[in-house]
């Protein structure tokens, strides 16, 4: 990897994607890897990203591209790759709590296990190769409560507020008891 | 000498030909389905059936016997991977069994009986979906359609008609009816067709006849679906399987 790196003049490398979004992502402590078939196999594809990018962005953007590219033909990936998206979104938009990175990585297992074809077996590897490596990333991302709804619970009364007439403080919900 | 493969450590006898299902349903052994029927070719999409063969993960709907086979079926691993399956489809549409003219009757709810399933794990989609009720005799509530293709296949095979297809993709895949107007009014489905009968779910319904088998007498009332489903496909094929 360094060599390839160095031959195409690469700096300040935060992390290499190896063929492509159903590859697998390595941090710039595993640069003495080699591109072979028994290490890193890649039909062609070597994404660098430099140290301006965000490791969370790039898992979330892979995650929405698979998402929208399952053919929907089985189960586990049609639901699935819908569902870590909406996981993987919750989470980076900080309404994760506890237990939401081990439900993200449950789901990510399932998904692998028992899609169908390639699309699917490979779809959460953009999270799985992340998580390994950047644990801490994700778990700084969910907040220090044991459980928060997976929506907004005061949006979902405006409909309800217009038809009461009503805007008073009774007419409001908090996301979270705060004690 | 028969051929065997062996199912959860037990011997089962297969003939060439058959898939690891055909083999087991034969022998009396219950692997968890939805898109499979003994009657129509295999389509390998709900993953319901998912075992392990010699440690790899196959559909058993749609994956050869041969001999030397070691399957894992009845595992807890295997159930808690179905459930969650189980989990995603009920999710992914919306399904208010209580409510339901199928309950009791229907598969989907009877394998997640069968699997445990005590809540729906996942976040539901709330996906908006349309009824079709434009038929004299038949009706098409989306909300609960697993896509598990059977109509499609019935009509086709069974019917020799052609009047559903699935459509779209990902989680936008939805059903579609052979019809200029999207209608199934407009389309030349009948209701003593096969393909208005073998939904598994409650997606396809014939009308004027809900309710005249009262709830606590219907056929997963009082049996789990791996009897029910042993008895009706261990059996030589019939022209009429009717799970409505
Ligand atoms: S189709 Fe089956 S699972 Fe869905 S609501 Fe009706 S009874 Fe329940
Ligand atoms: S309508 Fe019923 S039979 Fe047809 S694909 Fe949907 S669930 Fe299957
Ligand atoms: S029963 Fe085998 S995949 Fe649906």
């Amino acid at each position: 990897m360094q060599e390839i790196l160095t031959d195409c003049g690469a700096e300040d490398v935060l992390g290499l994607q190896i063929g492509g979004p159903s590859g697998t992502f390595i941090s710039n402590q595993e640069f003495d890897r080699k591109l072979a078939f028994e290490d890193l196999a890649t039909g062609g594809s070597f994404i660098v990203f430099n140290n301006s990018r965000n490791i969370l962005d790039i898992a979330h953007n892979f995650t929405h591209f698979f998402a929208h590219e399952s053919c929907g033909f089985c189960t586990p990936c049609r639901v699935g790759t819908s569902l870590l998206k909406k996981q993987l979104d919750k989470i980076v938009e900080g309404h994760g709590s506890a237990g939401d990175v081990v439900a993200l990585e449950e789901l990510c297992q399932l998904i692998k296990t028992h899609s169908h074809c390639g699309l699917g077996q490979t779809a959460a590897n953009p999270v799985l190769t992340t998580l390994e490596r950047y644990p801490e990333l994700y778990q700084s991302q969910l907040k220090l409560i044991s459980y928060e709804p997976g929506f907004d619970l005061d949006a979902a009364l405006e409909t309800a507020r217009r038809m009461a007439n009503r805007d008073d403080a009774g007419a409001h919900l908090a996301q979270i008891d705060v004690e | 000498m028969n051929k065997t493969i062996t199912i959860d450590g037990n011997a089962i006898p297969f003939e060439d030909g058959q898939t690891i299902m055909e083999a087991a349903t034969a022998a009396g052994v219950y692997i968890p389905h939805l898109c499979h029927h003994p009657e129509y070719t295999p389509h390998g999409s709900c993953k319901l059936c998912t075992v392990r063969v010699n440690g790899r993960v196959c559909s058993a709907c749609t994956f050869p016997a041969a001999e030397g086979q070691d399957v894992l079926n009845n595992t807890k691993d295997l159930n808690d991977d179905r459930k969650l399956i189980t989990q995603m489809l009920f999710v992914e549409g919306n399904h208010f069994c209580p409510s339901c003219e199928k309950t009791g009757n229907c598969q989907l709810q009877a394998v997640a009986y069968y699997l445990n399933m005590l809540d729906d794990h996942f976040p539901h989609f709330y996906a908006h979906r349309e009824m079709d009720a434009s038929h004299h005799e038949v009706m098409i509530d989306h909300n609960r359609c697993i896509f598990c293709t059977l109509c499609v296949r019935a009509s086709q095979q069974k019917d020799g008609k052609d009047v559903f297809a699935i459509s779209g993709r990902g989680i936008n895949k939805h059903l579609i009816v052979n019809a200029q107007s999207g209608l199934l009014k407009d389309t030349d489905l009948e209701a003593s067709d096969q393909a208005a009968h073998i939904c598994p779910t409650g997606a396809i319904l014939i009308k004027r006849t809900g309710y005249t088998v009262p709830i606590g007498e219907r056929i997963y009332d009082h049996k789990q679906i791996d009897e029910v489903a042993l008895a009706e496909e261990s059996r030589p094929l019939s022209k009429e399987i009717d799970h409505g």
